[in-house]
């Protein structure tokens, strides 16, 4: 049995003890926040790998990503082949003010070039200035991190798996290749 | 507070040839803040703002808080301020904000006892004058410093003059019993509020038949059925 | 008492008038931070935001001083004056050391502060009427009911004091205190320190400027300036609250101490009550009005009351 203002004095020493610790307020702009690894801070453009294929722009729910675009005739590496084309990627920009942070270009890009930066001090005062062309977009491919590392037991990607095969493929062939030119010797 | 019992504290009535030609500065400062007085006692009657008037009665009280104070009934003052500043003008001023109090003026704020009123108020401020001039003439007070002091105020108050000051209590007493039974109305009973449940709706869901029911049963049933919850 | 010992006093009043209060909010921005996880203010003045007040009040200056076109304007423009001025004069009252420490000492000093803090009051109930507003009616409406409430208990508890004290002088009761006070005197100051808080209306008494319910009560239509005034009007209540409380139940300056520095007691022990206002600021929600109202007439009252009983017996048994 309790004695009657239990629960007030109960309240008061849980607002003391808060006050004697330590507080979990974040001082953001004097110090920096750490995120997790998946953050979506931004959006981050490898134009190297981008092959114009229009697929983030077309999957993307409210048509924020524009790309402009051209064909390139490459001369032909062997006479008797047919000229080559290519597509250059002309402009390559992101519309902030209207992205939702969907990730879908992200998941849809074929060739791994969008990926989630965690950067996010990019505001403006001008919703006009939040449209982010490519240089930017490219420069923040610098602060995206590392993936995470696999799980111990998961299984092995598709292209090192593939690429080890190749290897092995080439090593056996290789070491046929120098029994043969012993049993010659 | 009496005038006896200020004489007896301050000393004895010295009938001298004091001039009233030459006022010190008490005098001077006692007359001006009279003068306050009763410029805003009048404004307060004859507005015809209801809370100006509430208003102007606050620096009327309070400039006869300031009168006692220079005659150094310094106890009394500050029951004045006390009773009538903290609570009675607050009480008044909560009627009139509960009631109709509009902003501006009041188009039925005259009273047709104006005039009555007025004769009331002019015949007991006669007397009052009459009184005090006939009992005082040109007798000279001096107003020692201390002479209002709660010690003196309760000695006079419970000593010489104990049985007015029992006699106004059971008075107030009287007016309190009476303000209960008037506010209680006439053998009318009030059923006890309900908290805590939904008043007359019916239940979420039903086909409104407990609200029909409800409604078919002769209202002065429905404080016995419903349980009276206190809390 | 000569002309110069007068305006020292007054200048030293004003003073404490000005800086106490803001000492008491910054007090209570950064306890009440901390006590909810926070850092509370950070930049103003560098050092742990010391100047937020400041800031405050320079920001306050700077608005534009707007009067509604249905108010009363002169009305409006008054009431923070009417509720800010009577504080001042009953730090006047409050005796801060021994030997005439005291703004200017008053023989019925106790009814006097009494009275004088009722007078705020009106000042709210003209902003409450003047701001041609329902909620700052409402706000209006719930303060006098507070006020008419909670005054009773207030005057009760300040009175066995006066009574165990046998004067009414605030020196005078602080000359008299003794140790054995604190157990005997505890109920009244349990009383008169709650119906302090609610003539403050602090929480958990704040109905009447309910932010959540009726906006901000009678302060609703206030901004700038004025508004500044009503908030620096409740800190020196706080103030001048703890400070009575100090004085009329803990003993004043009584202290280990020398009496040269009592001062510093009285001081401490006022900070320390100001600490508990903001402490249960902190920690309980907002009572409901009509339970503000069942606590002052069926707990307070009665309670001054037994204090007041117990007061008398023990009196008349000592002497």
């Amino acid at each position: 049995m309790s004695f009657p203002g239990a629960g007030l004095a109960k309240g008061l020493a849980v607002t003391l003890r808060t006050m004697t610790r330590k507080t979990v307020t974040a001082q953001y702009p004097d110090a920096q926040p750490s995120l997790p690894p998946r953050s979506r801070g931004v959006i981050a453009l490898l134009e190297e790998n981008c092959t114009v294929c229009m697929l983030c722009a077309r999957e993307c729910p409210d048509w924020c990503i524009y790309i402009d675009s051209h064909k390139e005739t490459l001369p032909a590496a062997d006479p008797n082949a047919r000229a080559r084309t290519r597509n250059v990627l002309d402009r390559f920009a992101i519309d902030f003010s209207l992205c939702m942070y969907c990730g879908i270009c992200i998941e849809v890009c074929p060739f791994d070039a969008l990926f989630w930066s965690p950067e996010f001090e990019y505001a403006e005062t001008d919703i006009l200035e939040l449209t982010h062309e490519r240089d930017r977009l490219r420069e923040w491919m610098w602060t995206v991190p590392v993936p995470p590392a696999l799980d111990p037991a998961a299984e092995e990607p598709k292209e090192i798996a593939s690429a080890r095969k190749a290897a092995d493929k080439l090593a056996a062939a290789a070491a046929a290749a120098l029994e043969q030119g012993g049993d010659a010797q | 507070m009496s005038a006896a019992a200020l004489l007896a504290a301050t000393g004895p009535l010295d009938p001298a040839a004091r001039s009233f030609l030459s006022p010190t500065g008490v005098e001077i400062v006692f007359l001006l803040v009279g003068i306050a007085v009763l410029g805003s006692a009048v404004v307060a009657v004859t507005t015809k703002q209801l809370v100006h008037a509430a208003l102007w009665l606050v620096a009327a009280l309070g400039g006869l808080a300031v009168e006692f104070l220079l005659l150094t009934a310094e106890f009394v003052a500050w029951v004045q301020v006390l009773i009538y500043l903290g609570s009675v003008v607050v009480l008044v001023l909560f009627g009139l904000m509960l009631t109709k109090a509009p902003i501006g003026r009041s188009p039925d704020a005259d009273s047709k006892n104006r005039w009555v009123a007025l004769v009331v108020a002019l015949a007991s401020a006669g007397t009052l004058v009459t009184l005090v001039v006939d009992a005082f003439r040109t007798s000279w007070i001096d107003l020692g410093a201390g002479g209002g002091s709660a010690a003196v105020t309760g000695a006079s108050l419970f000593r010489t003059w104990v049985l007015p000051f029992e006699a106004l209590s059971v008075l107030l007493l009287a007016a309190l019993v009476g303000a209960i039974v008037l506010s209680r109305g006439a053998g009318r009973r009030v059923p006890a509020p309900r908290s805590g449940r939904i008043r007359a709706g019916r239940p979420v869901g039903s086909n409104g038949t407990v609200a029909q029911r409800a409604a078919a049963a002769p209202p002065a049933e429905a404080p016995e059925t419903a349980p009276a919850e206190e809390s | 008492m000569n002309l110069f010992d007068t305006v020292l006093r007054c200048v030293a009043t004003l003073v404490v008038f000005l800086t106490l209060p803001l000492v008491i909010g910054q007090t209570e921005h950064k306890v009440m931070a901390h006590m909810q996880g926070r850092l509370g203010p950070m930049y103003a003045g560098g050092f742990h935001g010391w100047a937020q007040l400041i800031a405050d009040g320079v920001k306050f200056a700077q608005k534009e001083d707007i009067v509604p076109a249905g108010a009363d304007r002169r009305i409006f423009q008054l009431a923070p004056a009417v509720s800010l001025l009577p504080y001042l004069f009953v730090l006047l009252a409050i005796p801060v050391g021994p030997d005439g420490f005291v703004g200017q000492a008053i023989d019925a000093g106790l009814f006097f502060v009494l009275a004088v803090m009722g007078v705020g009051v009106i000042g709210k109930l003209m902003a409450g009427w003047a701001s041609a507003n329902k909620f700052s009616l409402l706000g209006g409406l719930r303060t006098a009911a507070q006020l008419m409430s909670y005054e009773l208990p207030m005057v009760l508890a300040a009175a066995s004091v006066a009574m165990a004290a046998g004067t009414l002088s605030l020196p005078g009761i602080v000359d008299a205190w003794q140790w054995y006070w604190i157990p005997w005197q505890i109920i009244g100051a349990f009383v008169f320190f709650t119906a302090g808080l609610a003539e403050l209306q602090r929480p958990p008494f704040d109905m009447p400027v309910a932010d959540s319910e009726i906006i901000f009560g009678a302060y609703t239509e206030y901004t700038g300036l004025r508004f500044a005034l009503f908030l620096l009007s409740e800190y020196v209540g706080i103030l001048v609250v703890s400070a009575l409380t100090a004085v009329l139940f803990l003993g004043g300056w009584h202290g280990p101490l020398p009496d040269q520095l009592g001062w510093l007691w009285t001081l401490l022990k006022t900070f320390a009550l100001a600490f508990v206002v903001i402490w249960l600021r902190v920690t309980y929600p907002r009572l409901r009005e009509d339970q503000l109202m069942r606590f002052a007439w069926t707990v307070l009252i009665p309670l001054a009351l037994v204090q007041l009983a117990l007061t008398g017996i023990i009196k008349v048994a000592i002497s």
